[in-house]
């Protein structure tokens, strides 16, 4: 029920034209169902011995139905399944935009794969559905119920008779089509292992190769694979004897009608004609009644495909944007986070605590801290990805939630260890839509791109491929780092955002951004101390806490943690300026 | 039109297909006999009801009615056998090929070198190893055998009917050309729309996907509005050749109605005409009509079966293009198994690069004895970490020559090279399966006592017991719940089970506890005793530990021989040990820099 009253708008769209294929499809059986009768005319006449003229008129008669006939199978074909494609369309772009909307909370517990696969094939399961569904539940209930008709006008008895073994094909309906079901599932999950052993095994390559495990991963994957057999062709049982049990309960109707019929022409209480009208309406029978099973099929799989679908639409996010105000929002250079706390949903515990910072604008931020302290974590609060679990983050003396998070995140230029390019070009990826009139060159030249740019085939319009693959570790940093740059934000995060270039690069690079950028407060986030040394204050974070902070200078004299790092930083490190 | 070279290239890729059947050619062959079987049984109705008409109604024999009735019985059950052998055996056979071929994708994905998982997304090769093999299938085992079934069909009824009278399927046949014209139209334009439209399709699935994996940054960007027009365009696209397919398809398919009442008309008029002359019999021509009604069916069904058909070839397509991706690194010589190493390890001037001429090592020349150890220091991108990928054969090097116990890398087998040589790297992949699933790997000899053993000596033990089930504990994907220090233990249990002559250890940067690092030391300790060993350093107490030094700066060797001398000759080396161990008595003093 809930899921017609999510869907039923898209369909109702277009009702005018689903009912013109339904009326089309009627048209379209009735006349299917002249054609037995004309035949049956036909033969009845020719005892007779009709002139050459009259036989003329029944082929002419025939061509004429059948002309109808054929214009009807155009219109239903295109007014069924025409908008059962529009209605795919309308339901995927709304799903797409729903989609972007979702908040990380939402976005942690899925799968990207099970996303796609709702969007994919429950999404076509949903178009058969309404499109086949629909079409042969009609076709099914007019025709059986028609030709039935027919055939007991013909001979009532005989057609009681003949049709005696078809409640079989119900009957088998409704326990085979559960029981593949059941087996089929099976064989889903047990692809969806073996999806997981690829995915592992690729993703660990690197390991297994050093280790020499190819024989072993492959053995592993033909016992994997080995239980796929076994599983499919336990569904193949259910349906090889599914499939010809259908057509043999159909057969025997046919030789019945042809036994009992014949006998019943015999004693001449039916027409050679009708006999023959007779097994033509049984014909007809096959298809709607393989067709009702195959309907209940798609309505399980249609309804099922819909459920998967409506818990994406019925997904809200937690973060919701503050409507645009008048415009006066002001500038939001100023940060400060007061006692803020913040738990990831269902962590145990919190991945920052009372976190009290006040970073006024134009300042420089550095962050340092080991792996898993929470530095990523207090950084992201600002692009309000979660909302944090207590106290409050100010950005020009404002909650953030009453910031549009159009403006929140337009005015912060983000950039991360390991950035998401898209497979665009280098210039595409920079300007990402907002303005041509942006100065892509420039910005190139700020973040230490230029040369790199300059090798490349086509320059700025050179493809990267999917996800950048072409671009070593280090361009593609510097292409995060220009598209964050180019709108000249209010407050830049980088975060490990060099870890992929020489220490030399990395002093020229914020060299640059420090005279570009000088009103733009700027948090640093680093494993290499040297790019901090500079920041006006430094804060050294621990398991989501504060637990020391100051200046370069003031910490070393400290001789607390920072200056424990400073020693222990390790020598590669060391090696970066030393060298 | 229709060009030529892609329809040769469909029939190569299609006879490619049908090369995986052959290992099972026998059951094919007899797979192909049951279906001729049903097919014709199949046919079996209409002729039977030609019987009844002629030979019984006419003359009154109701004895010959029941015969023909128990005959008709015979044929469905005989049918209903066949059906389900045939059936049964197509699946058999589909599965088997399906075995085969996953198993081949997937152990042709081992055979490849670190470069192509370099450049190729993990996702697109789950793809090959899994839906497309499955696609593959559905066309084998539904496709083939519906075309089969289809075409003994045709040619069945065909054959039947000339037995009947040749001279009314002659006058039939004219509807033919017509049908093979209007098929002809449809399918060049159908073949367009539908390739056209799964380039959409994929265009669809990658920007999708791309916008799902990056919502983040789509997010911190603002540019939800633009990708959804973006989306809406590509979608739109789709929906275009969608409904052109409908379209042709909505022309198509009533088409073959026509002609098919076309071939009745015939029979009523001409059919008839012959009956009236009394030179044919009414059965004969109630048979005609219910054997063109069936003849048009297989017809519309091979239309229909296009589709799956056209999937299936850019399925094939795309595994056998993987297939087709030559081995990299492959043995010259024929492998020597049982190559056992001392330790000792050359390098005589090396050159490599990634690709093209972009060297990462340039002319790098060092040697160890059996038992040295060796640290590598040097900046980020000074070619520390290729070193390493070269020296396990992970890439092959352009120019020199890399010696074990002064034979060449390239004669020796790389499996057994790689069996001795461990290689604990800084990013620590943990699989799923417990604690000792990961130590052990694949060697499934190892007993429980042992993996204790090694554990131990590596310092790893206390931590694992420490676990709420020990060596049984669950790890999950990416290893979740264990800290970067421990993950750096475990891979140092790792490494030791596999007992190798040589190690190699790219020493972790990320910071740990006191306790850890020590545990670390001790690990590696343990690890470099009596072996061959060679560490990029991040620590100065791993330094101090090794036998030789190697600065390596931009790809070039800067210094590189024993520590006592290098600190002796008062180089870089022995700079950045004085600075180090001036930062680490007075750190304030060198705040500076």
């Amino acid at each position: 029920m809930e899921n017609f009253k999510l869907f039923w708008p898209y369909v109702s769209k277009y009702q005018r034209e689903l009912k013109l294929g339904i009326a089309a499809l009627i048209i379209t059986d009735s006349l299917t169902l002249v054609v037995p009768w004309l035949i049956k005319e036909f033969i009845d006449v020719l005892p007779e011995k009709p002139s050459s003229g009259i036989l003329l008129e029944y082929t002419f008669l025939l061509l004429l139905i059948v002309l109808f006939l054929v214009v009807g199978r155009y219109g239903w074909r295109m007014y069924m399944f025409g908008p059962s494609r529009k209605i795919e369309f309308d339901i995927l772009n709304r799903l797409f935009s729903h989609l972007l909307t979702l908040d990380r909370a939402w976005y942690l517990k899925q799968k990207t794969g099970d996303i796609m696969s709702r969007a994919t094939n429950d999404l076509r399961a949903v178009r058969e559905f309404i499109g086949l569904g629909v079409l042969i539940l009609v076709d099914a209930v007019f025709v059986i119920i028609t030709a039935v008709g027919m055939m007991s006008w013909i001979n009532a008895d005989l057609t009681f008779k003949v049709l005696l073994p078809l409640p079989v094909i119900s009957f088998l309906f409704f326990y085979f089509v559960k029981e593949i079901g059941k087996r089929h599932k099976a064989v889903q999950e047990h692809l969806a292992l073996i999806t997981g052993q690829v995915q592992e095994n690729l993703a660990g390559i690197r390991v297994l190769h050093a280790f020499v495990q190819e024989e072993n991963e492959k053995r592993k994957f033909a016992a994997l694979n080995n239980e796929y057999i076994e599983k499919n062709l336990h569904v193949t049982r259910m349906f090889g004897v599914f499939t010809p049990t259908m057509v043999f309960v159909m057969g025997v109707a046919a030789m019945l009608s042809l036994w009992l019929g014949g006998k019943a022409v015999i004693a001449g209480s039916m027409t050679l004609g009708s006999f023959v009208a007779f097994n033509g309406y049984l014909m007809l029978l096959s298809w709607p009644m393989m067709g009702i099973g195959y309907v209940f099929n798609l309505t399980q799989k249609g309804m099922s495909a819909m459920s998967r679908i409506r818990e994406i639409f019925t997904a809200q996010p937690e973060i919701i944007s503050a409507v645009e105000g008048t415009g006066s929002v002001g500038e939001l250079g100023d940060i400060e986070f007061q006692g803020l706390q913040f738990s990831y949903p269902d962590a145990d515990t919190p991945s920052l605590k009372e976190i009290d910072l006040k970073i006024p604008k134009g300042q420089t931020l550095g962050i340092v801290g080991v792996i898993g302290s929470g530095k990523t974590t207090l950084a992201q609060m600002l692009l309000r990805f979660y909302d944090p679990t207590a106290g409050a983050l100010l950005m020009g003396s404002r909650p953030l939630k009453e910031i549009s998070l159009q403006k929140l995140r337009g005015s912060i230029g983000y950039v991360s260890q390991a950035p998401f390019l898209f497979s665009t070009s280098i210039r595409d990826n920079i300007v990402l839509g907002r303005g041509s009139d942006l100065e892509v060159d420039e910005i190139v030249r700020i973040a230490g791109l230029s040369k790199d740019v300059a090798r490349f085939p086509k320059g700025l319009d050179t493809l990267i491929g999917e996800r950048g693959v072409s671009l070593s570790g280090g361009q593609k940093q510097r292409v995060a780092l220009a598209r964050a740059l180019i709108t000249k934000p209010e407050v830049l995060i980088l975060d490990d955002a060099f870890s992929s270039l020489d220490s030399d690069t990395e002093d020229e690079i914020l060299r640059n951004i420090r005279d570009q950028l000088n009103q733009t407060t700027t948090l640093i986030i680093s494993h290499r101390l040297s790019a901090v040394r500079d920041a006006d204050r430094i804060i050294v974070m621990d398991a989501g806490q504060i637990i020391e902070q100051g200046s370069h200078a003031s910490l070393i004299r400290v001789e607390g943690i920072y200056a424990g790092l400073l020693q222990n930083q390790s020598l590669a490190k060391e090696m970066e300026i030393f060298l | 039109m229709e060009n030529m070279s892609d329809r040769y290239r469909e029939w190569v890729l299609f006879k490619r297909v049908l090369a995986y059947l052959r290992p099972y050619g026998q059951w094919v062959v007899l797979a192909i006999l049951l279906l001729l079987g049903v097919s014709l049984l199949n046919l079996a109705g209409p002729y039977l009801t030609k019987i009844v008409i002629d030979d019984y109604i006419k003359v009154s024999d109701f004895k010959g009615l029941d015969v023909v009735a128990g005959l008709y019985l015979a044929v469905l059950i005989a049918s209903f056998v066949f059906q389900f052998l045939q059936n049964y055996l197509m699946q058999y056979i589909g599965q088997k090929v399906m075995f085969d071929l996953r198993s081949k994708v997937f152990a042709h994905l081992h055979k490849m070198s670190f470069s192509y998982f370099d450049r190729n997304p993990i996702g697109k090769m789950i793809t090959r190893v899994v839906n497309d093999v499955e696609v593959l299938n559905e066309m084998l085992t539904s496709g083939l055998i519906l075309i089969f079934s289809d075409l003994f069909t045709l040619v069945g009824i065909f054959a039947v009917m000339l037995y009947l009278d040749w001279r009314l399927t002659l006058v039939v046949c004219t509807v033919f050309p017509l049908l093979a014209w209007g098929t002809r139209l449809y399918r060049v334009r159908a073949r367009d729309a539908l390739r056209k439209n799964r380039a959409h399709v994929t265009e669809l699935n990658s920007y999708l996907e791309e916008n799902l994996s990056g919502v983040d940054t789509v997010q911190s960007f603002n540019l939800e509005k633009a990708n959804l027009d973006n989306f809406t365009d590509i979608n739109h696209n789709r929906l275009k050749e969608d409904l052109r397919t409908v379209q042709y398809n909505a022309l198509y398919m009533p088409s073959i109605d026509l002609f098919s009442s076309l071939a009745v008309g015939m029979v009523f008029w001409y059919g008839g005409g012959r009956f009236v002359q009394d030179e044919i019999q009414l059965g004969v021509l109630v048979a005609f009509i219910q054997y063109l009604q069936k003849f048009f069916e297989p017809v519309r069904d091979l239309a229909e079966k296009f589709n799956i058909i056209q999937t299936a070839m850019a399925s094939s397509e795309r595994i056998f293009e993987l297939l087709d991706t030559p081995e990299q690194l492959p043995d010259q010589v024929p492998p020597h198994p049982g190559f056992k190493m001392k330790g000792e390890v050359e390098f005589k001037n090396v050159w490599f690069a990634y690709n093209d001429e972009n060297f990462i090592l340039k002319d790098i020349s060092f040697s160890l004895s059996e038992g040295e150890s060796l640290a590598i220091v040097g900046a980020t991108g000074s070619g520390k970490t290729t070193l390493v990928n070269a020296l396990c054969r992970f890439y092959d090097i352009q120019k020199g020559d890399i010696l074990f116990d002064g034979k060449p890398i390239r004669d020796i087998n790389k499996y057994d090279l790689r069996r001795q040589i461990a290689l604990v790297q800084q990013d620590v992949f943990l699989f799923s399966g417990n604690i000792s699933d990961n130590i052990r790997l694949g060697n499934q000899q190892m007993g429980q006592e042992e993996i204790e053993s090694i554990s131990q000596a590596v310092s790893s033990h206390n931590f694992i017991s420490s676990l709420p089930f020990k060596y049984e504990q669950e790890l999950k994907e990416g290893g979740v719940g264990i800290s970067s220090g421990q993950r750096q233990l475990l891979s140092f249990a790792r490494a030791l089970a596999s007992n190798p002559r040589m190690l190699v250890l790219d020493e972790a940067t990320s910071s740990v506890d006191p306790e850890t690092e020590r545990q670390i030391q001790s690990g590696i300790q343990e690890l470099t005793h009596g072996r061959t060993s060679i560490i990029i350093a991040h620590r100065l107490s791993t330094l101090m530990h090794a036998d030789k030094i190697l600065v390596l700066k931009h790809g070039e060797i800067l210094e590189f021989g024993l520590r006592e001398e290098l600190l002796q000759q008062k180089g870089v080396f022995y700079k950045l040990c004085q600075s180090q161990l001036q930062s680490q008595r007075m750190p304030s003093e060198n705040a500076g820099g």
